[in-house]
């Protein structure tokens, strides 16, 4: 690389603050964090199924707690804003094309939301047919 | 006639070591460019103010510069646009040589990596290469790059890592890989495929709401990881 000659602009740690669109970006990315309790909890949800009754029963009430609930809810909204960035950035990324035709961008993220719905009904009809 | 308050910044390396601001007030009425107003600037007012600029419609891409901390060609945007005071700084993430000047080197050298031109060695140099207009609309959006850098300026992967070859460098790859008369695409796979290639952009979308010409670098950046990981998985079967 060049040596430059000149002053060199400092990138300063709040540079995600300047404006709405890098905002926006971090608000995507920041989506991971109550995910990452959310998948904490289910990996110590399967740990605890593993260590018999007691421990189940502990976990089932930890997972009642209302600050579980909360954050578990978060994680929720979280997950449904981050597929509708994805949903948006995707026919940009993956612009698919039928007979030599684009489609149009709009019809792929529609698309995609009615695989969201598809797998939703699939989970209500799984685990909701034993209440 | 009214007025405008420009504050831009100025750095005079034979005076200081670091940038400092000066304001202009400059008349303006609603035809009236930034470009205009700096020019107005070094003919009336103050003849030691730099910057770049060659013809005035948006086309060369020489009159880049942050406009109230947004990248914007000088001649594309004005005085009306903006409320109050105007800020103006050189382009971001650009090592400044001269008040509105940046060091483009680098910009330059991450362009040259990738080979932006057709690549073909078949047939006889004379001939006409045929393309149908649907072979042409496969690359067409991304061929509007005038090299302005603005792109660079709203990257915030290449103001941390500025050996990231970046936005414009990569659409213009993408751009010749899908062109039907080229045949240069394994040669520019390994810019693609490396570290500071695609894989550093993390699609944060700014690139492309700067671009003066509606090019969507994003698109086409996040398009080359597709391209990336087809390379990687047919490497592996040629094995």
């Amino acid at each position: 690389m060049t040596k430059h000659v000149g002053y060199v602009p400092e990138m300063k740690r709040n540079w995600w603050l300047k404006n709405r669109y890098f905002m926006a970006y971090m608000a995507r990315e920041a989506t991971v964090l109550p995910l990452v309790f959310f998948i904490g909890c289910l990996l110590a949800g399967l740990y605890c199924l593993l260590q018999g009754q007691e421990s189940w029963l502990t976990w089932l009430e930890f997972m009642q707690n209302p600050l579980t609930i909360a954050v578990n809810l978060l994680a929720f909204v979280a997950s449904l804003f981050h597929a509708w960035t994805f949903f948006q950035l995707f026919p940009r990324v993956m612009p698919l094309r039928v007979g030599g035709r684009a489609i149009p961008a709009k019809w792929i993220i529609l698309g995609q939301w009615c695989g969201v719905l598809l797998v939703m009904v699939l989970f209500a009809w799984i685990f909701g047919r034993g209440v | 006639m009214t007025t405008k308050r420009l504050s831009i910044q100025r750095y005079l390396p034979e005076q200081r070591k670091t940038p400092f601001r000066q304001e202009f007030d400059v008349p303006f009425d609603d035809s009236t460019s930034i470009l205009e107003a700096l020019n107005h600037i070094k003919e009336e007012i103050d003849g030691s103010l730099s910057y770049r600029w060659s013809c005035r419609m948006a086309i060369c891409g020489s009159c880049g510069m942050m406009v109230n901390d947004e990248p914007k060609l000088g001649c594309k945007s004005f005085l009306r646009e903006y409320p109050g005071t105007i800020k103006i700084e050189p382009l971001a993430h650009f090592p400044v040589q001269k008040d509105l000047i940046i060091d483009m080197e680098i910009f330059l050298e991450h362009l040259a990596a990738v080979q932006p031109y057709l690549i073909n060695d078949s047939g006889e140099s004379t001939e006409t290469h045929r393309q149908t207009p649907a072979q042409l609309a496969k690359y067409l959006k991304f061929s509007d790059c005038i090299n302005c850098g603005l792109c660079y300026s709203a990257c915030p992967q290449f103001g941390l890592n500025p050996e990231f070859l970046g936005p414009a460098a990569l659409t213009l790859a993408h751009r010749y890989n899908l062109d039907s008369r080229d045949q240069g695409k394994q040669q520019r796979m390994p810019q693609l495929n490396r570290e500071e290639g695609v894989w550093t952009c993390t699609f944060v979308g700014y690139c492309s709401e700067v671009c003066p010409k509606s090019v969507d670098p994003a698109a086409a950046v996040n398009q080359g990881k597709v391209e990336s990981a087809k390379d990687l998985l047919i490497s592996l079967f040629k094995r």
